[in-house]
């Protein structure tokens, strides 16, 4: 008995082959799907809204959305006016090299003249950076002017997030989804979108 | 031998099924059937509301989020949250854990309503459709109905004002013989006897007639049928893909093994 | 394959014998050329085993062992997480499909006399997969703690109670508590997910190794191995590879058909798989108005029931599943298939069959006095099959088995 290879069966076996492959890319799917945030874990990850009217001038507040720190900072008009002096320092001032949802509407990168809304997660390797606001010499940079410096790998940002050079951290503090009805602070989704 | 054992089984059997009595549905006997409409979303959205209007009040369906509802019967978001969700602080995802407390429930009921999400998997839609159908007047209870699926029922009749008043009555029914034929007597006149346990609704008596009401009541069962097993429909559509897979694939592997069959047949 | 495979695999093989044991086990394992469909549900059963892994460890990630947590985390994974419905599914549809594909691998045996010497260790291995399964089915049954989960284990656990002097302290022992608890539930819990499937599967490999040794079986109950070619391998034989794998790839089809029928179409399996009084949360106030296994024990479930005592019903209902362990020294006969076999195991295979599908239906519905009397006949033959098997196998007169296949 000797097995011969002739083309019926050579197209037969290709045919059966593609047929199971297909299935089995299906089947995977329930599989790998279910990996993805349960609707538990996305209604706990809803939304959170937080009156921001009683922040002073200068604070820092963190929000937690989907467990993760969101900080919300109010700035000073002053500070907001001294931002362009830092950019020499900025890797990416402008940050293109991220996806920023806001880009070019406000100097605080979000949708207020006043308020920075970023996630609380370095960039690098997802330590919470800590707000340091006073213009004063740091260990870390002896010309600070102050923002955001991460214990962790000692990654630094300005006071809307915006990473230095020459630091471990590749990009810009994100800017979450967010949007202010009076002062309303509502982060995790666009206005309208549900 | 074994035609003779099987047909003595089979004579068991039949006469154990009439047997073992305890019709499905109390004491109406069988259960009126259902036959969900899982696809038809106008249904749904209709049940829903009733739901939402009439039995949310007191029970829960606390393994589903309202806003899987919204989504899977097609209900805008706004419209949704306007009219159907109870309560100015839920949220879309949040379970739909009832508006009362059960100590409250208990003390008004003397158990708490139970939650339903899966009440439909439990009994059966059949059970739920006919029990919802089946009150009563009966001045003996404490909430003055009684329920013939559920004799005894700690609930009132909470759509009685769209269903109207239903009694219990008696008629002249014909007696069947033995043959299976209508009983008669010399002069060839049906021989009837009363009998009592039927049901009949007052005319009038209600918003809406029996027929508007079934409706009402197929609606709601539907909408129970769909939150007792929400991924149904998808899980039906699937399963033809599924089968139509498999059959494509037997075909297949046969003719391959076939055609190796003839090296060593 | 050995000779043209690279230096690599050469270097591999001789420090691991891959490539023998894969052409010893696998593509060139010879395997009867002429078997029919009862010899593909063993290959059946290890692919349901592969489903029930599977699809069981995704289901580890959306359950909760705790009292409070584990009915809800049952509709957690139906409803919450996405597919997780597909996955609950497969696991529930997998369970009574092991059980149906066993039964016919076990019932393959018994007709074609699988277990004829030099074959009994193989018997005695699948049996003992089979009392496995029993208990892990049991222990997985237990795990969505609805009305019916806790009332079985009730039923299960007071057997326990059966046993004389050490009964009841080994009842709360098996619970850890006074009731079924957070605490039966987690000991349970670990018990299906790691214990048992290890268990399984050592048993699984020790089947087939067994097997291998001494080669498969076929339905004219043929030695194969008297007439041998010129390099040792049996004439009636055809390699694994390409020949049964082909084989086994329709019969996969076909199963895949009938398991995605039941799967997406009657998960429930009209109560007998899913039972309807478990969508209730446990509640260990009330019983449930009618307590039934679910199909695959209900057999012994209704020798249980026949028998009016409790230790007894034990009794009987063990030594039903320890009676099928001694088959292969119960049966005498020279032949091993039922096709060269006397009238009287004809008669006696029939009657048996009648009376185990008989036993399996009552098992399933509420007890009356009819009932407990048929259970009670069904229980003798159960008993009178292989209580009787070493003289009817050895009076009757058995046909001539041929020489080739």
């Amino acid at each position: 008995m000797e097995e011969k290879i002739t083309t019926r069966r050579k197209v037969l076996i290709g045919m059966t082959s593609a047929v199971g492959a297909v299935g089995a890319s299906f089947a995977v799917i329930p599989f790998v799907a279910s990996w993805n945030p349960s609707a538990k874990a996305k209604a706990v990850g809803g939304p959170v809204k937080v009156d921001v009217s009683k922040m002073q001038v200068g604070q820092k507040i963190q929000v937690s959305w989907r467990k993760q720190p969101v900080f919300v900072i109010r700035h000073s008009k002053e500070a907001l006016e001294n931002l362009p002096e830092v950019e020499s320092k900025l890797d990416d001032p402008s940050s293109l090299k991220i996806d920023e949802p806001y880009r070019d509407l406000n100097p605080t990168r979000s949708l207020s003249t006043e308020y920075t809304v970023i996630a609380g997660v370095c960039t690098h390797l997802g330590c919470a950076p800590k707000y340091y606001p006073e213009m004063e010499s740091q260990p870390w940079d002896e010309s600070w002017v102050g923002g955001f410096f991460c214990p962790c790998h000692g990654s630094m940002f300005d006071i809307v997030g915006r990473v230095f050079k020459g630091v471990p951290a590749p990009t810009n503090l994100k800017v979450p989804p967010h949007y202010f009805d009076g002062s309303i602070l509502t982060i995790g989704e666009e206005r309208g979108s549900a | 031998m074994k035609k003779f054992l099987l047909l003595a089984l089979l004579c068991i059997g039949s006469q154990e099924a009439l047997a073992a009595g305890g019709a499905a549905c109390g004491d109406y006997g069988e259960c009126d059937s259902f036959n969900p409409e899982l696809n038809n979303l106008e249904s749904l959205q209709l049940g829903a509301l009733t739901f939402i209007n009439h039995c949310y009040g007191c029970h829960s369906l606390k393994y589903s989020r309202w806003g899987r509802i919204a989504q899977d019967l097609d209900i805008p978001e706004d419209i949704f949250t306007d009219n159907l969700v109870f309560g100015a602080k839920v949220k879309l995802g949040d379970r739909m854990t009832g508006s009362m407390k059960p100590e409250v429930s208990e003390t008004w009921f003397g158990i708490a309503p139970p939650d339903l999400t899966l009440v439909t998997r439990l009994h059966g839609s059949d059970w739920v459709y006919t029990y919802l159908r089946t009150f009563y007047e009966d001045s003996s209870k404490p909430y003055g109905v009684n329920n013939m699926v559920y004799p005894g029922a700690a609930m009132p009749n909470v759509l009685a004002s769209m269903q109207g008043q239903q009694i219990l009555t008696c008629k002249d029914v014909p007696i069947i013989a033995s043959n299976g034929g209508v009983r008669r007597d010399e002069m060839g006149n049906d021989i009837t006897e009363e009998k009592c346990g039927y049901l009949k609704t007052i005319e009038g008596s209600g918003d809406l007639s029996v027929q508007e009401f079934d409706e009402v009541i197929f609606n709601l069962v539907n909408f129970m049928t769909y939150v007792g097993e929400p991924s149904r429909s998808d899980r039906e559509r699937m399963g033809w893909y599924a089968v139509l897979f498999f059959i494509v694939f037997t075909a297949l592997a046969y003719l391959l093994f076939r055609e190796y069959q003839k090296d060593y047949h | 394959m050995t000779q043209q495979s690279s230096g690599f695999f050469n270097w591999i093989n001789s420090r691991l014998p891959i490539v023998n044991t894969f052409e010893r086990h696998l593509s060139k394992h010879p395997v009867p050329k002429k078997v029919n469909f009862w010899y593909m549900f063993g290959a059946l059963a290890s692919v349901v085993l592969i489903i029930q892994i599977v699809s069981g460890i995704w289901l580890m990630f959306g359950y909760e062992n705790t009292e409070e947590g584990a009915f809800a985390s049952i509709e957690y994974i139906m409803r919450d997480i996405e597919y997780g419905w597909v996955i609950r599914y497969m696991h529930t549809t997998g369970a009574s499909m092991f059980f149906a594909v066993v039964y016919l691998h076990m019932f393959r045996g018994l007709l074609y006399g699988s277990y004829h010497k030099p074959r009994e260790l193989v018997w005695v291995f699948g049996m003992t997969i089979y009392l496995v399964m029993m208990a892990e089915g049991f222990l997985g049954y237990v795990l969505p703690y609805g009305q019916m989960s806790y009332w079985g284990a009730q039923v299960i656990i007071s057997l326990f109670g059966a046993i004389p002097y050490i009964g009841e302290s080994l009842e709360i022992w098996v619970r850890g508590d006074y009731y079924i608890s957070g605490a039966t539930i987690s000991r349970f819990f670990a018990l299906h997910v790691v214990a048992l499937p290890l268990i399984l599967i050592a048993l699984v490999f020790m089947h087939l190794v067994a097997l291998h040794e001494v080669g498969a079986g076929n339905p004219e109950g043929v030695d194969i191995e008297k007439h041998l070619d010129e390099d040792g391998v049996p004439l009636d034989s055809v390699p694994f590879f390409p020949y049964k794998v082909l084989n086994a790839l329709v019969a996969i089809g076909i199963f895949g058909i009938v398991f995605s029928i039941i799967m997406f179409f009657f998960p429930e399996g009209g109560g007998y798989m899913l039972e309807l009084a478990n969508f209730e949360e446990a509640n260990p106030l009330s019983t449930p108005e009618h307590i039934a296994p679910v199909w695959y024990y209900s057999p012994y479930y209704a020798m249980l029931r026949a028998v009016p005592d409790k230790l007894g019903g034990l009794v009987v209902m063990g030594a039903a599943i320890a009676i099928l362990f001694v088959v292969p020294w119960l049966d005498r006969s020279k032949a091993a298939s039922i096709r060269y076999k006397g009238i009287l195991s004809k008669i006696a295979m029939t009657i048996f069959i009648i009376s185990w599908l008989m036993l399996a239906w009552l098992g399933t519905v509420p007890v009356t006095a009819l009932r407990t009397t048929l259970s009670i006949i069904g229980t003798v033959i159960y008993f009178a099959f292989f209580l009787l098997m070493p003289i009817y196998t050895s009076i009757e007169k058995t046909k001539p088995v041929p020489e080739r296949l």
